[in-house]
């Protein structure tokens, strides 16, 4: 698709402010029921989904040229999709997440480009990953650990640990310790180590698409090459990337996260847990694994109308709207733990607010990614938790940042950390 | 005339530069398309409401006070606007400076002994019922639904909408004012302008309700409202609300206090004298013909794909082919929608019971289809909550009504054939064309019970388009022609078709003034419109909003 595929979607959005706010059936309080961080922050509406389909209605006219202001009103958005799931409470045919990555592609192929971006892409394509650090490192994270290494030697599950486990000393620790826990649970489980790269889907999401090609294409025919069928990963992009964003590639691959994989060990008996942790947690949905974690369904159609002016596909399109993201199996993990109590935020599962690290915004605007986090933890604090657990390195990373800035107490975990600390 | 630098950096030094654009696309996202739905005046076909000069995002009704001194000393027009639903928030002319309120947005007060909420503009229907709630109490959500301003509605706009039988039209229940006019100066209406507090809005102190808003009010063409007082009512249920289900089909199971019902009638009649029925018993919290909006022959496929996660418009043509979906249908052919809700439980005990022999009376039933626990909750938390209620632009993206037959609830139903059903098959013939969406013409969308509980009911005749299609747009536009000439003809009065065109012309700009001076001049009441001028003259000395506030040039008889 191209933006231009995208120019009656603008012309049919209605500006009901829907993609400003979370699902308004699930509004709770007042403090907590903004859905959409980047209008959030900014406050003018060009920074909504609705505003951005104007700006690039603007630009598709004629009407209006690139500027600065253009250019931070599209790349200042996490790609967090929340405004997909909103939209599409009402607006049943509107894809404003796949618009907005369009005028973001438009953006990079037109050379309005951020040097922020631009610096971690130049890397990416030079060392394969987003870390800014040497490719040659890539599978330090594992050293020492006893794994089968593929493609050397075969296994039935490969584990990937992604750019940010693999480079992030302060969380490398868990990744390590999810390859021990599928180890010891019986999963026949190898690691790519230093032939592992990125993924692409952060790339994607700052609107490299070529970059992202190219790192999806190589992935897959390194896998292929090494015949694997089942990839686990701690990392909800990269999830997502695989899971969503590979298929229309042709990639063929078994995807789970880990929190699929120790819910499914869990319920088998597979891991068991001798250790109480009494502690009150609460749960943070990435973006990645919740509303952009649905399974992707292969489709090629095109619009038709029945009764007049009915809008609809031939044949039917699939809808992704966040209905059938990953969202119950690491709470059934957390539930297991003996001790832990988990309690809600109000903003949770399809229409939980973004941790503000993605598409490129915490490279690009830092101050807003880390108000983004800030947000995310006032809520967290809100329960009454002593610590958020979530699934995404690149959450946590985040929430560590913000919490350390603003000095507060909050505890941050991955899920597999505290499946670890209960055995 | 364009902004000039020195007016900028001055408007900018107010409310810093963070908080101030006149990038031009960034303007345009402040245009509204009347190819879409232009309420009521179009639809025209890739025509937008002028570009801006400047928008800006105050914070506080000393930044507002200071932008609008501004405006005066450069004669610089300027339109507020707090949720941007529909043309009327939007500039009329080129130029003009808009307000976003966006960034003013907070519930200052709660009052649960007096039944009171003091907001700011862009405090919306969602936020401020979600914290009602938590004290037992519930605000009016107005037709627009729950993403709309509260303020806005009650003072700037109508403010009707499905729970109007039990809450009132939001004029009714504003309660005091914070008012920058015109000029600058900042007047507080009511008795928190005599420092006693927000419970009146009539005083003791400056009663200037009928000038601030009228019944539909000045639609930020007279001054900047910063803050005002709403009367909220008695909420008998849990907070939160306990929603449950996979998007969008979201659905709350509430105690046994509540009840909601699809009630069908035999004829119009019957569905006439069950409203007064109601009216007379008291009963009822909310009360609407919502979801014929999807049509006379639609509404049933619709509410089974709406309720059902894994269902899209996809799914439509073959819903319509069950036999179940076709008898629930016409069940619902002549309906509305009724929430109860017992303080008690010997009240919703008797809500019940004045129900049942309301619908013995009338010949009536409630629909059992509706009665499934899936849609009978989806329909509860739709009505409640009002959180879906652009589900009126999901067939092709754009809508509008037409006809609007507002009166007693018999107006509709009377005449020979009953007037909805004139209408409707007027419509069926407009749909055979195809360019509008083939729903079996009765569309017809209001609520039952307006005006402080009864008396009043509104026909607006939903009309389903496609406004990235030019033949679909154009092809609605000659309808709402030809609704508006049948209409006078048949002495329905003056449809919602044409409703704005003393405002906004086919430009998206002002009306010409001897076309804006034909139609307020032929009005019932045109003499209102003299005194408003008068008004104008007054508070607003060099006429720095713009023409959604009606007035007329020649002298008061």
């Amino acid at each position: 698709m191209a933006l231009e595929d995208y120019k009656v979607d603008m012309e049919r959005c209605s500006q009901c402010s829907y993609c400003k706010w979370i699902p308004f059936d699930q509004v709770k309080s007042w403090r907590f029921a903004k859905g959409c961080p980047s209008i959030a922050y900014n406050n003018f509406l060009s920074y909504s989904a609705r505003g951005r389909y104007a700006v690039a209605l603007s630009l598709l006219n004629g009407q209006s040229t690139y500027s600065d202001r253009v250019v931070d009103i599209v790349y200042k958005c996490t790609t967090c999709g929340s405004c997909d799931v909103s939209d599409k409470i009402c607006r049943y045919n509107l894809e404003p997440l796949e618009m907005i990555h369009e005028l973001k592609f438009r953006l990079v192929e037109d050379g309005q480009v951020l040097p922020q971006l631009t610096a971690v892409i130049e890397h990416l394509g030079k060392e394969n990953n987003m870390m800014m650090k040497s490719g040659a490192n890539r599978g330090d994270w594992a050293e020492g650990l006893d794994v089968k290494r593929i493609p050397g030697e075969s296994a039935e599950v490969l584990f990937y640990a992604g750019c940010r486990f693999s480079y992030d000393e302060e969380l490398q620790e868990t990744a390590r310790s999810a390859v021990t826990l599928l180890k010891n649970a019986g999963v026949d489980i190898g690691i790519m180590g230093v032939d592992e790269s990125c993924c692409g889907g952060r790339a994607y999401d700052m609107g490299y698409k070529e970059e992202f090609t190219r790192l999806a294409e190589n992935t897959i025919k390194a896998w292929t090459a090494a015949g694997v069928k089942t990839v686990v990963t701690p990392c909800a992009d990269c999830f997502r990337a695989f899971s969503r964003l590979y298929p229309p590639l042709g990639a063929k691959f078994e995807i789970l996260h880990t929190v699929q994989y120790f819910d499914r060990l869990i319920k088998e008996g597979k891991i068991k847990f001798s250790k109480t942790i009494p502690m009150r947690v609460t749960y943070h949905d990435p973006c990645h694994l919740g509303r952009q974690g649905e399974p992707y369904v292969p489709w090629e159609g095109k619009e038709k109308k029945v009764k007049n002016q009915i809008v609809v596909y031939e044949p039917r399109r699939p809808r992704y709207n966040g209905a059938w993201g990953v969202y119950d199996p690491p709470r059934d993990v957390l539930k297991s733990i003996p001790g832990l109590e988990l309690v809600e935020m109000e903003r949770i599962r399809e229409y939980a607010w973004c941790c503000g690290a993605g598409g490129g915004v915490k490279e690009a605007y830092p101050d807003f990614s880390s108000w983004t986090a800030t947000e995310r933890i006032e809520e967290a604090k809100s329960t009454g938790a002593e610590a958020i657990v979530s699934a995404c390195p690149w959450c946590e990373r985040n929430f560590i940042d913000a919490i350390n800035a603003a000095g507060e107490k909050l505890k941050v975990f991955d899920v597999t950390d505290l499946v670890k600390q209960a055995i | 005339m364009a902004l000039s630098r020195e007016a900028y950096r001055e408007l900018e030094g107010i409310v810093g530069k963070e908080n101030i654009s006149d990038d031009p696309a960034l303007l345009d996202c402040y245009r509204y398309p009347l190819s879409h739905t232009a309420i009521h005046i179009g639809p025209y076909y890739r025509v937008y409401t002028p570009r801006g000069a400047a928008v800006l995002l105050p914070g506080s009704a000393e930044e507002v006070q200071g932008i609008v001194k501004l405006c005066n000393k450069y004669r610089v027009k300027f339109k507020p606007s707090s949720t941007f639903w529909s043309a009327w928030g939007f500039p009329l002319e080129d130029d003009t400076i808009q307000l976003d309120m966006r960034r003013m947005d907070r519930i200052l007060e709660i009052d649960d002994k007096n039944n009171f909420a003091v907001v700011e503009p862009h405090v919306i229907g969602a936020t401020l019922q979600a914290e009602a709630m938590k004290v037992g109490l519930n605000t009016h959500i107005h037709g627009p639904g729950a993403s709309c301003s509260c303020l806005a509605s009650a003072t700037a706009l109508g403010g009707l909408g499905p729970d109007t039988l039990y809450m009132g039209h939001h004029n009714e229940n504003l309660l005091g004012v914070e008012w920058v006019m015109p000029d600058g100066e900042v007047l507080r209406v009511g008795s928190v302008g005599s420092g006693l507090g927000w419970f009146c809005c009539d005083g003791p102190g400056p009663s200037l309700k009928g000038l601030v808003r009228g019944m539909i009010g000045t639609n930020g063409a007279m001054g900047v409202f910063t803050k005002c007082a709403i009367k909220l009512y008695p909420w008998p249920g849990p907070a939160p609300l306990p929603v449950e289900g996979k998007p969008p089909a979201y659905k709350a199971v509430l105690p046994d206090n509540f009840r909601v019902y699809t009630l069908g009638f035999p004829a119009w009649k019957a569905w006439a004298d069950s409203c007064y029925l109601i009216f007379d018993a008291g009963i009822g919290y909310v009360a609407h013909r919502q979801f014929s909006m999807f049509g006379r022959d639609l509404k049933g496929a619709m509410v089974r794909i709406l309720s059902d996660p894994t269902k899209t418009l996809s799914d439509i043509e073959e819903l319509l082919k069950d036999p179940e979906v076709q008898k629930m249908t016409e069940d619902m052919k002549r309906d509305y929608q009724i929430v109860l809700a017992g303080m008690t439980p010997g009240d919703i005990e008797w809500q019940d019971k004045a129900l049942d022999k309301i619908l013995e009376e009338t010949g009536g039933w409630k629909v059992k289809a509706m009665l499934e626990p899936d849609l009978y909750n989806w329909s509860l938390l739709y009505m409640i909550r009002l959180g879906h209620k652009n589900l009126n632009l999901v067939y092709g993206g754009g809508y509008d009504g037409c006809f609007g037959l507002g009166g007693t609830p018999d107006f509709g139903a009377s005449g020979e054939p009953p007037r909805v059903e004139q209408a409707t098959a007027f419509k069926v013939e407009w749909e055979k064309k195809g360019n509008v969406v083939a729903c079996g013409g009765d569309a017809m969308m209001g609520g039952i019970g307006g005006m402080g509980g009864g008396g009043h009911a509104l026909w607006e005749n939903f009309t389903h388009f496609d406004p990235a299609d030019k033949a679909s747009t154009e092809g609605t536009f000659e309808f709402f022609n030809a609704t508006d000439k049948y209409g006078m003809e048949k002495g329905f009065g003056p449809g919602m078709e044409k409703m704005n065109d003393y405002a906004r012309w086919t430009d998206g700009k002002t009306t010409p003034k001897e076309i804006r001076d034909r139609i307020l001049g032929a009005a019932a009441q045109p003499e209102a419109f003299r005194y408003q001028r008068k008004f104008k003259e007054t508070f607003n000395p060099n006429d720095l909003g713009d023409g959604y506030y009606r007035t007329l040039d020649d002298p008061i008889e």
